[in-house]
């Protein structure tokens, strides 16, 4: 482990404790209805899946999303499925460490469906799409544009301190390709579990 | 000389931000218009002296046909707006003070009956829509949420005779994704309530002279009588929504 992701680990860390301990006090059954809305910020670490032969390159690196987020529908379905739908949009940020030092930066509008849980516990999922560019193009065989998407879904977990704020832990998979407008476009793909906080209001 | 194509995308950008943020980020309450009742009474007159208190017994709510809790704070709103009346000499909640023996009192139920439609099936295919199209549909795609109210109130007097009042008014908030807050389901509850609230005020005030303390003496006994039953269960409004009910098995003969 580096110095700094070892630094990053200590901050976040003591970040988490201080949170809990200053919020252990609130009241931390979360009122979501419509037109709340999330402000958050996720950290993770991309992890290279190579599905098919073809695929070589083993991109890894930390990735940070500020993200947004708003609750459009009061709690909707039936037994275990129901929860609220929302409609947000974050930016992706993905330094590449391997195969070389390059960067990724996109914004992704996204739909996510967070379950009622059990109060304080949520459970979430959510999908993403949108536009991505990244300087990793064109020094792997895998992708030749600089300009490309990004698909990502996933799932996580919400435990709210307070009715307004929450740690998430999740994970995703990313999938990132030029939508066929130059080739080669094998595409990449990768895993990304990630962690995070969001503020509710 | 011709403006760059740089510029001019740059321009259209620039527009389109604009139009989204300005238009994308309004919100509209609109509440449905009850034709207006003829009110031939002018304002009704009481005495200090004949003016009697009003007792809430129970505020009775339903959500879309199922029961809800009453909330200390619509309690609080009805007391309220039935004190700006001015026909009861104080009013209060059967839970903080219960009557005085032999005081002539009257005596109020309250049925709430609240009907939300958040349209939460157009809501999530819009939202679907708009985050495809990149936020850009936001001016286009209005979100609606819908809220209703019917209020039966009745008034008992001292003596056992019973007046009832009801009102009803609806309401929807219109919004553009951007411009969604919490409190504005909050604004239109309060407008639509607040509007049930006037119109039963209204006909409360036409029967000034039946709550007036010397309109009718007290029972003679003294002794109030209640029925006392059990509750019925109402069915529920959709037929799709079963609920089991579970009885004793008849007796032996």
């Amino acid at each position: 482990m580096t110095r700094s992701s070892l630094a990053a680990l200590i901050t976040f860390a003591a970040a988490f404790s201080s949170l809990s301990i200053a919020c252990e006090a609130g009241e931390t059954v979360p009122h979501l209805t419509v037109g709340t809305q999330e402000i958050g910020l996720s950290a993770g670490y991309l992890l290279s899946n190579r599905l098919t032969d073809q695929h070589s390159t083993k991109q890894s690196g930390p990735a940070i999303m500020p993200s947004w987020a708003m609750v459009l529908t009061d709690p909707i379905g039936w037994r275990w499925l129901r929860g609220h739908l929302m409609l947000g949009a974050e930016i992706v940020y993905i330094q590449f460490q391997e195969p070389e030092l390059t960067h990724g930066v996109g914004f992704t509008p996204k739909i996510k469906w967070m379950f009622e849980g059990t109060g304080r516990l949520k459970p979430y999922v959510e999908f993403a799409g949108g536009p991505f560019y990244t300087d990793l193009a064109g020094r792997i065989p895998e992708e030749s544009a600089r300009f490309n998407f990004i698909l990502t879904a996933g799932g996580g977990l919400s435990w709210f301190f307070t009715s307004q704020l929450s740690f998430n832990v999740g994970y995703r998979f990313h999938h990132i390709s030029n939508a066929g407008t130059r080739y080669p476009n094998l595409g990449l793909n990768a895993s990304l579990p990630f962690g995070g906080f969001s503020f509710y209001f | 000389m011709n403006a760059s194509p740089t510029l001019r995308g740059l321009t259209l950008a620039c527009c389109g931000l604009i139009l989204t943020a300005t238009s994308g980020c309004s919100h509209w309450i609109e509440m449905m218009t009850l034709p207006a009742q003829p009110d031939n009474r002018g304002a009704q007159m009481i005495a200090g002296d004949e003016q009697v208190p009003l007792i809430l017994d129970r505020i009775h709510t339903t959500r879309n046909g199922s029961p809800q809790n009453s909330s200390a704070e619509t309690e609080q709103r009805i007391l309220s707006s039935l004190a700006d009346i001015g026909l009861f000499s104080h009013l209060t909640s059967i839970n903080t003070s219960p009557p005085a023996h032999g005081e002539k009192t009257v005596r109020a139920r309250l049925l709430f009956d609240e009907a939300v439609d958040p349209h939460a099936g157009g809501a999530a295919w819009k939202g679907i829509i708009i985050g495809a199209s990149m936020y850009l549909l936001t001016p286009f795609l209005p979100f609606e949420y819908d809220y209703a109210a019917h209020l039966s109130l009745e008034l008992e007097r001292w003596d056992g005779q019973i007046k009832r009042y009801e009102s009803q008014s609806a309401g929807t908030v219109r919004y553009h994704l951007f411009g969604a807050t919490t409190i504005m389901v909050d604004e239109l509850k309060g407008h639509v309530t607040e509007s049930c609230l006037t119109e039963l005020a209204r006909q409360i005030a036409n029967d000034t002279v039946f709550f007036s303390a010397n309109s009718a003496p007290l029972s003679e006994s003294g002794i109030r009588s209640v029925s006392v039953k059990p509750r019925t269960m109402r069915p529920p409004a959709s037929a799709s929504a079963a609920i089991s009910i579970s009885a004793p098995a008849p007796a032996e003969p």
